[in-house]
Order: C-alpha cells, then sequence, then structure tokens
C-alpha cells in the first residue's frame, strides 16, 4: 500500500465528501513504475456497524468518521501485515472484519484494487483526463464496473470519478444521484485551491488554535481546517484571512459557472483556465479596504451557508434573508442526524452469517496476496514467450481445421479418471498385488484389509454349517418330518411343540384330579373333594371333547360315545408314512399286546413303544409306520382309532 | 507448431531442438503426470499409467540436456495399486524435506525417492473402522504449509491429512454428490468443484460454513476440474462436463464468472495457472490443442470475447496439462501414450 502523498490529502478527501454529504472519498494514486492507479487514502463518511473506542466521552459525527477512517486502515494495514505479533499491533478498539457494515467492507475491499490507465472507472477517468459519473452503479454488469458486485451488496448507488493531482479522486454514495455538473466544480475546489504544497505543521497548528472555540463556530471550524495557514497568528488577522477567503472562493465559482455558460461542457482541460482567470481577481480582492472587510462579518456567516447550499448572496445581504439562510443550515443539519442511524440500522438487518464468514475468508486470502505482492512486484514485467517458445501465436484461422469427435468421446480420459477408475476399487478389493519391494508396504498394510474379507467368508460358510447342521439336528427331533426345505422342518417343529404343550397341560390336569381322589377316604373333607372332582370331570370333558373335534371327524353318534368316556383318549397323527399314536385308558391284561396286534392287520408296523401304568390309568406312545394295502391305499387316521376304541377298556362312571 | 515427429527424420528431429519440444513415449496411456518442484532435480516428472487393471505403474523421467531425450530410470519405475488419478510431487523448492511423491487412487500415498529406489513412506486411510476408505478423485498439496494435503472424493467428502502424523486433521462432507477436484488457496483455505454444478469455498477456521461461489448454469451439470491462481488466488477456474469453456471466477464476486475462454474447438480437459504471472492461464482439451491466455485485460469488455495469445496442437487429444512451479517457462502435456515437454 503507496503512503499517502502528504498528511493533508485525507483533510481534503474528508472536506469535500462531507460537505456533500456522500458515503466514501478515495484518492487513486498513480504509481510511476508500474504506471498504474492504486489506493493512496481515502475517507469514509457512512454508515457505522460497531464503534469501538477506548474514550467514554461522546464524539461528534465528523470525529466519529475520521476516526472510522482511521480505523479501517489500520484493519486493512494489520490484514496486510499478517498475523505476526497480533497482540501488540492491534489495541482493543482495533477493528476486526465483522465490525463492518457492507458500506464499509466496500470502502476496505477497495483498498485491494488496482487500475491501470483506460480500464476501470479511474483508469479510464485517468486516461481521458476527464470526469466518469456512475449512476446505478449496484445495476450495471462488472464489466462496466469491475466492483458492481460489491457496490450491489453494499448498495452503492452513485459513483464518480474526477482526475485530479496526478490521480484520480473517487466519491461514492448509497443515495442515486444523476449526473451533476455543478458537484463536479464543487467537490474540485476542495482540491484545485491547493495545489499548492501545504505545510504540516501549520495545519496542525491551525486545527489546535481551532478547538477551544464554541459549538456555533462547527462549520467554521470545519472549513477552516483545510485553509492554506496564516502568515500571521493574530487572531484578528485569522478572521480577516476567513473573509478574504471565502470573497475568493464566491468569486472562483462565479467564474467557473460562467465557463461553464460559454462553453457547454466541463471538460477538465477548459476547466484548469478559469481557476488561472481567478488568480487576479484573488489579487484584486487582496486590495479590497480594509474597513469594508472588518466591516462585514454577518456576510461572512452567510457566504459560507450559502457556499454549503450552491446559493449566491449578495454582501450586505438584509437580516430576512440571513434568518432564512440560518433555517436552511438547521433543516440541513436534521436530515444528516436522523439519516445516520436509519441507514446504519438497515446493512446490520441485510449482514447475514453467511456474508460475514465469507467476509472473513476472503479477507483472509487477500492478506496473503498482499504479502505476495511486496514479495514479488515484477510480475507485471512477465514476458510472454521466448523466441525458442513451442508455442505460436495463436489464430483463429487454425482453429477452424479441427473436427469435433461425437459427443461420447468428449472428455473421454477425464470422465474415464473421474467416473470409472474409482469405482475398479469397489469390484476387486481383496484383490491381491504381485510382490515387488516397492508393494511391500503396501501389502502389510493391505493384509488386514485382506484377512478381514477372508474372515468374513469363513465366518459366514460356518454361520451357514451351523445353521444346516441345527436343521438337521431339528428334523431328527421332530416326529414326522419327511421333507427337507428348512420352511417344512420349521413348520412341523411349531406344530410338533404345540401337541407337547397340550400334553403337559392334560398331563397338569390329570395330576390335580389324582390328589383330589387320594383324600376319599376321610369323611370330613369328601364332600369338598367330591365337589372338586365334578369340576375337574367336567373341566376334562371340555378339553377332551375340544381335542377331539380338533383331531377327529366325528360322527354326532361317536362323539357323544366320547362324553361319556371321560378318562379315555386316543390320538393318531399320520405324517405320509409316519405314524404317532397316543393311548389313554383304563390298563387291563394284555392290553398293549392287543394294540399292536390291531394295528399290524391294518397295515401299522409298530417301531418304537413307550409306555407306562400310574394308577390304573394305561398310558402309551407308539411310533409307527403305516404301509401300503393291497390296492395301494393307506389306512386313514379315522379308520386307526375306530379300531383302537374296540379293543381299549371304557371307563363307567 | 508440429505434432509428435518421427525419430528417424532429421528435419523433424532439427525442428524439435529449434522449438524446444521434447517427447517421451511410454508403454501406456499416461494420465497422472506432474513436474518435480525441487531446484536440484530440474527437467523431472512423474507420470502414471492407465490401465483398467490392479496393477500400474509409476515412472519417473528425467530430460537429458545433453542429447535432447527423455529417458525413465528403471530403478525409480514401481508398481502402483489401481490406476492414480493425480500425482503430486513435494512443493519444496529449497529442498528441506525429503524428496516426495503423492498418489491418489483408492488411498492417498506417499513415496520416498531416494537416489536408486522408491519405497512407499505412507498409506493414509482415514477410515478407521472399515479398512476402506471411499476412493479418491483428485488431491492438493498445500505449498504454504507443505505437511497438509487434501483429497476430494466419491464420497461426497474432502479431507485434509496430516501427512506427518499420518492422521486426518479434517474430515468435511464438501457437497451433495461426487466431489471431482480440490485446490488449496492459502494457509487454510480451500475450494472443491463436485457432481452437483458447484464451486464451494471452505475456510478451516470455520468448519461449518462453505460459501458456494459458483454453479453452473445448467442444474446439476458437473463441474470436473478447478484450479486457484497462486498468484492472485482472488481467481480461480473450473472446466464444465462437456463443455469446451473454461469459466474464469473472482472469489470477490461470488456468482457470477469474470469471463468465460471460449475458443477451444472441443471439450475442456485441463487447465493450468501459470506459477509465476497473476495474469496468464494455460487450457488444453479435445482439439489436441493447448492455448495460453492473457487474461489481464478482463476488467474491460472484449467484443466478441477474448482470445488467446499462444496455441499448440498436438496429435491427440490433450488429457493432462501441468505448468512447471520451479521452471515457469516450460508446460507438459500428456495426450495417448506420449509424454511432451513444451517451452513457453
Amino acid at each position: 500500500m503507496t503512503a499517502p502523498l502528504d498528511t493533508g490529502l485525507q483533510s481534503m478527501l474528508q472536506a469535500a465528501v462531507q460537505s456533500v454529504h456522500w458515503t466514501y472519498s478515495l484518492f487513486w494514486q498513480l504509481c510511476p513504475q508500474q504506471v498504474i492507479l492504486v489506493w493512496g487514502d481515502g475517507y469514509y463518511n457512512g454508515a457505522i456497524k460497531t464503534r469501538k473506542t477506548v474514550q467514554p466521552m461522546e464524539v461528534s459525527a465528523e470525529e466519529a468518521s475520521l476516526q472510522r477512517s482511521q480505523q479501517l486502515r489500520e484493519l486493512y494495514e494489520s490484514l496486510s501485515v499478517g498475523e505476526t505479533n497480533p497482540p501488540t499491533r492491534r489495541p482493543c478498539a482495533a477493528l476486526s472484519p465483522e465490525d463492518l457494515t457492507e458500506s464499509e467492507w466496500f470502502y476496505l475491499m477497495c483498498v485491494s484494487f488496482s487500475f491501470p490507465p483506460g480500464v476501470g472507472l479511474p483508469g479510464k477517468a485517468y486516461a481521458r483526463r476527464q470526469h466518469l459519473w456512475l449512476t446505478g452503479a449496484n445495476e450495471v454488469d462488472s464489466k462496466t464496473f469491475s466492483r458492481a458486485i460489491l457496490a450491489k451488496s453494499a448498495r452503492i448507488q452513485t459513483v464518480v470519478c474526477i482526475p485530479l493531482l496526478d490521480g484520480v479522486v473517487e466519491f461514492g454514495t448509497t443515495d442515486k444521484v444523476q449526473e451533476d455538473l455543478s458537484f463536479i466544480q464543487h467537490v474540485k475546489t476542495f482540491f484545485i485551491d491547493h495545489l499548492i504544497p501545504l505545510r504540516p505543521k501549520p495545519a496542525l497548528s491551525e486545527h489546535s488554535t481551532s478547538n477551544p472555540t464554541s459549538s456555533d463556530h462547527i462549520p467554521t471550524v470545519m472549513y477552516t481546517m483545510v485553509d492554506p495557514p496564516a502568515a500571521k497568528c493574530n487572531l484578528n488577522d485569522d478572521m480577516d484571512e476567513d473573509i478574504e477567503e471565502e470573497e475568493e472562493e464566491e468569486e472562483e465559482d462565479e467564474v467557473e459557472s460562467g465557463s461553464e455558460d460559454e462553453t457547454g461542457d466541463g471538460i477538465a482541460c477548459q476547466t484548469l483556465r478559469p481557476s488561472t482567470v481567478a488568480e487576479p481577481s484573488e489579487l484584486m480582492q487582496l486590495e479590497m479596504p480594509e474597513d469594508i472587510r472588518l466591516g462585514s462579518p454577518n456576510d461572512g456567516s452567510n457566504n459560507l451557508d450559502s457556499d454549503f447550499h450552491l446559493l449566491a448572496v449578495s454582501q450586505g445581504g438584509n437580516e430576512a434573508r440571513q434568518a432564512e439562510s440560518t433555517r436552511r443550515w438547521s433543516s440541513s443539519q436534521e436530515p444528516m442526524q436522523v439519516q445516520l442511524p436509519t441507514s446504519a440500522l438497515h446493512p446490520l438487518e441485510d449482514l447475514t452469517q453467511e456474508d460475514t464468514h465469507y467476509s472473513q475468508t476472503v479477507s483472509n486470502i487477500l492478506q496473503n496476496q498482499t504479502t505476495r505482492w511486496l514479495a514479488s512486484p515484477s510480475s507485471i514485467g512477465y514476458n510472454t514467450y521466448s523466441t525458442h517458445s513451442a508455442f505460436a501465436k495463436w489464430s483463429s484461422r487454425a482453429s477452424h481445421h479441427f473436427h469435433p469427435a461425437a459427443d461420447g468421446t468428449s472428455q473421454w480420459l477425464l470422465k474415464y479418471i473421474l467416473f470409472t477408475v474409482p469405482h475398479l476399487h469397489a469390484k476387486n478389493p481383496g484383490e491381491s498385488s504381485p510382490h515387488t519391494a516397492a508393494d511391500t508396504k503396501l501389502r502389510g498394510k493391505g493384509t488386514p484389509q485382506d484377512e478381514l474379507s477372508a474372515n468374513h467368508v469363513l465366518a459366514e460358510r460356518r454361520r451357514r454349517e451351523k445353521l444346516n447342521e441345527r436343521f438337521i439336528i431339528l428334523r431328527s427331533l421332530v416326529p414326522f418330518v419327511t421333507k427337507m426345505d428348512k420352511a417344512s422342518i420349521l413348520g412341523d417343529t411349531i406344530e410338533y411343540v404345540k401337541q407337547l404343550r397340550r400334553k403337559i397341560q392334560e398331563l397338569e390336569a390329570r395330576n390335580r384330579l389324582t390328589e383330589e381322589r387320594s383324600k376319599l377316604p376321610e369323611v370330613a373333607v369328601q364332600r369338598t373333594s367330591s365337589s372338586s372332582s365334578k369340576e375337574q370331570q367336567r373341566s376334562g370333558v371340555t378339553m377332551m371333547e375340544k381335542r377331539k373335534v380338533r383331531i377327529v371327524e366325528g360322527v354326532a353318534a361317536k362323539a357323544k360315545a366320547v362324553e361319556v368316556e371321560a378318562t379315555t383318549s386316543v390320538q393318531v397323527s399320520i405324517i405320509e408314512s409316519d405314524a404317532l399314536l397316543e393311548i389313554e385308558c383304563r390298563h387291563r391284561e394284555g392290553l398293549l399286546l392287543d394294540v399292536m396286534q390291531m394295528l399290524r392287520e391294518v397295515r401299522i408296523e409298530v417301531i418304537g413303544v413307550q409306555s407306562s401304568l400310574n394308577n390304573g390309568v394305561f398310558v402309551a406312545e407308539l411310533r409307527a409306520k403305516v404301509k401300503e394295502h393291497a390296492n395301494g391305499k393307506k389306512v386313514s387316521i379315522v379308520e386307526v382309532k375306530r379300531a383302537l376304541n374296540q379293543i381299549i377298556p371304557h371307563a363307567v362312571d | 507448431m508440429g505434432a509428435s515427429s518421427d525419430p528417424t527424420q532429421d528435419g523433424s528431429d532439427e525442428q524439435q531442438k529449434r522449438s524446444e519440444i521434447y517427447t517421451y513415449e511410454a508403454p501406456w496411456h499416461i494420465y497422472a503426470m506432474n513436474w518435480s518442484v525441487r531446484r536440484d532435480k530440474k527437467y523431472r516428472l512423474a507420470i502414471a499409467s492407465l490401465l483398467e487393471q490392479y496393477p500400474n505403474r509409476v515412472e519417473i523421467v528425467q530430460l537429458d540436456d545433453s542429447n535432447g531425450e527423455i529417458r525413465s530410470d528403471p530403478s525409480l519405475s514401481f508398481e502402483h495399486p489401481y490406476p492414480p488419478t493425480k500425482a503430486i510431487f513435494i512443493p519444496d523448492k529449497d529442498c528441506h524435506r525429503p524428496d516426495l511423491l503423492a498418489t491418489s487412487s483408492d488411498f492417498l500415498r506417499v513415496w520416498h525417492i531416494s537416489e536408486s529406489a522408491v519405497e512407499l513412506k505412507s498409506l493414509l486411510n482415514g477410515n478407521k473402522n472399515s479398512e476402506y476408505c471411499g476412493p479418491l478423485t483428485s488431491f492438493d498439496w498445500n505449498e504454504a504449509e507443505p505437511r497438509r494435503i487434501g483429497t476430494s472424493s466419491i464420497d461426497t467428502t474432502c479431507t485434509i491429512w496430516d501427512i506427518e502424523k499420518e492422521t486426518v486433521d479434517t474430515q468435511l462432507i464438501a457437497h451433495d454428490k461426487e466431489v471431482y477436484d480440490i485446490a488449496w488457496g492459502g494457509v487454510g483455505v480451500f475450494a472443491s468443484v463436485s457432481a452437483d454444478g458447484s464451486v464451494r469455498v471452505f475456510d478451516l477456521r470455520d468448519k461449518e460454513h462453505s460459501t458456494i461461489i459458483y454453479e453452473s448454469s445448467e442444474p446439476d451439470t458437473p463441474l470436473v476440474r478447478l484450479g486457484w491462481n497462486k498468484q492472485d488466488p482472488r481467481y480461480m477456474a473450473t472446466i464444465i462436463m462437456d463443455s469446451a469453456k473454461v469459466v474464469v471466477l473472482d472469489i470477490r464476486f461470488p456468482t457470477l464468472p469474470v469471463v468465460e475462454l471460449q475458443r477451444h474447438q472441443a471439450s475442456v480437459n485441463a487447465i493450468a495457472w501459470a506459477p509465476h504471472s497473476s495474469c496468464h492461464i494455460c487450457t488444453a482439451g479435445d482439439d489436441s490443442q493447448a492455448l495460453i491466455w492473457d487474461l489481464s485485460s478482463m476488467g474491460q469488455p472484449v467484443e466478441g470475447g477474448l482470445d488467446p495469445i499462444l496455441a499448440y496442437t498436438a496429435g491427440a487429444e490433450i488429457e493432462q496439462l501441468q505448468w512447471s512451479s520451479s521452471q515457469p517457462d516450460w508446460v507438459a502435456i500428456a495426450f495417448s501414450t506420449k509424454l511432451q515437454i513444451l517451452r513457453v
């Protein structure tokens, strides 16, 4: 970043931008070595989002803006220098990017721009030596105004560039202002007057002298700050000097206005002539009688007001006009005060979190970039190509010879790398690599993956083997399973478990009944026992009846007979060639043998028998193979049950 | 200029020498390719094969100044699993660090190069659970902080690695779809492009946010390559799938291209910013042309669009392009089975 020309430059920028109440002013300075316009200095006069200060006392709007401009500059310098010693360089009042409004951000970002002559708004103004006025800066495309996008987010609507002081002065505002030549003339006066270099120390002294003045003289103080230093220290002489300057100012305005009327345009080269012509007028003014100047202090005040409002007021104006001027100044003060908080609030509402984060990222990058610029300023002097270059100068004719390939082969290899190659990995992740020294570590690192893959396959295989093994065991445990498929095995197992549950219920019921009967001899308990026994019998009948209904497609007569035979039950299950028979009845001699012989007669070959005799009750479970008759048919469950019921004894109650 | 020449023709050889074009023919298609950066290894490049199989090869080739031949050193040739999607030498001009080469494919691998051998130094896998990470489409080596590498993957993530600790610094879900390329813009800032058609900028100081600075105009038109101007990080460039134009972006103006380069007659495959100039960029594409553009006049409109300043026509579609950062007078291109280095 280039140092400002002198300490007076910012004062001029400040006075000019404040006089017109615009948002910012900048000076683009020509860098002789690179022949490029770079940021020279600036003054920010717009909305402030967050004020950081160590001073507890209130400050005027003017002082706040001045502080802000300095803080923005310090912020940019700190970003440029980088992160070295941040605590030392950045006091608590220093700004960070998140403290900025969008307008301030625009002002800050301008620092990073540079314009060769003829490029961009400042570049064009410099090359043409003519002011450029851009209205609707936030709506044009970035080719017309390279900072258009930034301007849009900051709501900068109007930008003016005026070539001055071997550079370009730029003003910007959030208001939409149409081109106004009187504006150009007005702001130029702040710079044309002071083509003669200023002496810094007397200027400071001037400012210091002005401090004690009362608030009534604030306009005078503001105006005085840009005055040339006085030759004398006398207060009266200072006042005289002010009067002289104001009169000269007025005269110059008149001359320029006349020139404008004559020529019909405001080009810079013609504007310079009025300045030259004005010099004799200044000399003539100096010769005015002392008594006249001393006699018109009020006129001086009027001239100051009229200057701000671009109004022509003759010397010695009447009191009514003076009062009118005073009111106008007051009214102009009021909108400014109201406008500041309004415009400050508006950007706050629109400042989204996303913008804040991205701004920080951009500033981070620019910080690195500025460092790089400092490191290698010679990049602009780069020679495009050497005499031995393999490249030829490009011409449109040469490239016409190419015949584009079919669309299907467009970017073929690039797409192959992006679309096909990454999926090669998924196809064969376990493929072993060839044995080479370079891949030794690779294989070491890859082994866990291969082992994991292999282990997974083995684990899966083991799991399947376990399942198959268990299905086989299950099949052997469950009687009458004939099909090998897993669904059938599961279905049969479910049915078998149900049978087992029913058997458990029956046994439990019978056990309770037996216990009750064993207490019959006791007279005292007999009545209660009888009552319980009857209940049990009813329950038993109900259960047996339900079972028979499920198993037997019974005739009504047989069902009736079964109801009478309370303690007798016969269950027959036949699944293809396998049969299971369960018998429960009163015991008699030779019953088991008789049952087996009967079964043989109906082509049922008994394979296994489990039987028990408990308290006169015979219980048997027979497993058998069902064989076909000569006619190819097998005995049915109903037939088997009928035969069994004929043999077994029935209880008589 | 001339296409690849027949070695037996003296005229072609003479022409080659005069215009400083050097050609190396590999036994396979070349895709991943890059220059060495160290000062003491000039005219050295790595080239990688593109074979649709597990075993692939990487060769380190060297231009012999005395006779103008590019030669491969058999002792510096090694097997590589799967075709590498990118290869980069460590950005260490002053030779302070070991001589390293990184490649991306199923994993990110860092190889150590000594005088007579190349050995695998690190295999970086961020997925601790499955020993398998998303295949990598590209990566970029952070020049400002060479222990950092950022990778992009088809699993929609970008991963930032610390290659000295061999650990993952950060993994971000960068996009809605596959991420095709990644590029550093500074110490802690990178950008990526994706099949979802967007360019996103990430700041490692604020990992929860990313900013879309460009989206292709047609919905879901993938962006396939990205280049960030190292000389002037305000600018980056991206390639659109099946498009002959290159879009140049300004990071300060999200969503609006600064300029669109549209002089290629077919799709663009590769871009490279000049490493020593802030306003030059080279593009190469299916029209077999490598074009060099001067973007210094970007600020003002050019009627009919910008023209490149230089052109070179190769013998086939140019698939890869790299501009040497240690010898900025040279660019390297790869087309078919050939590597060519060209003086600018």
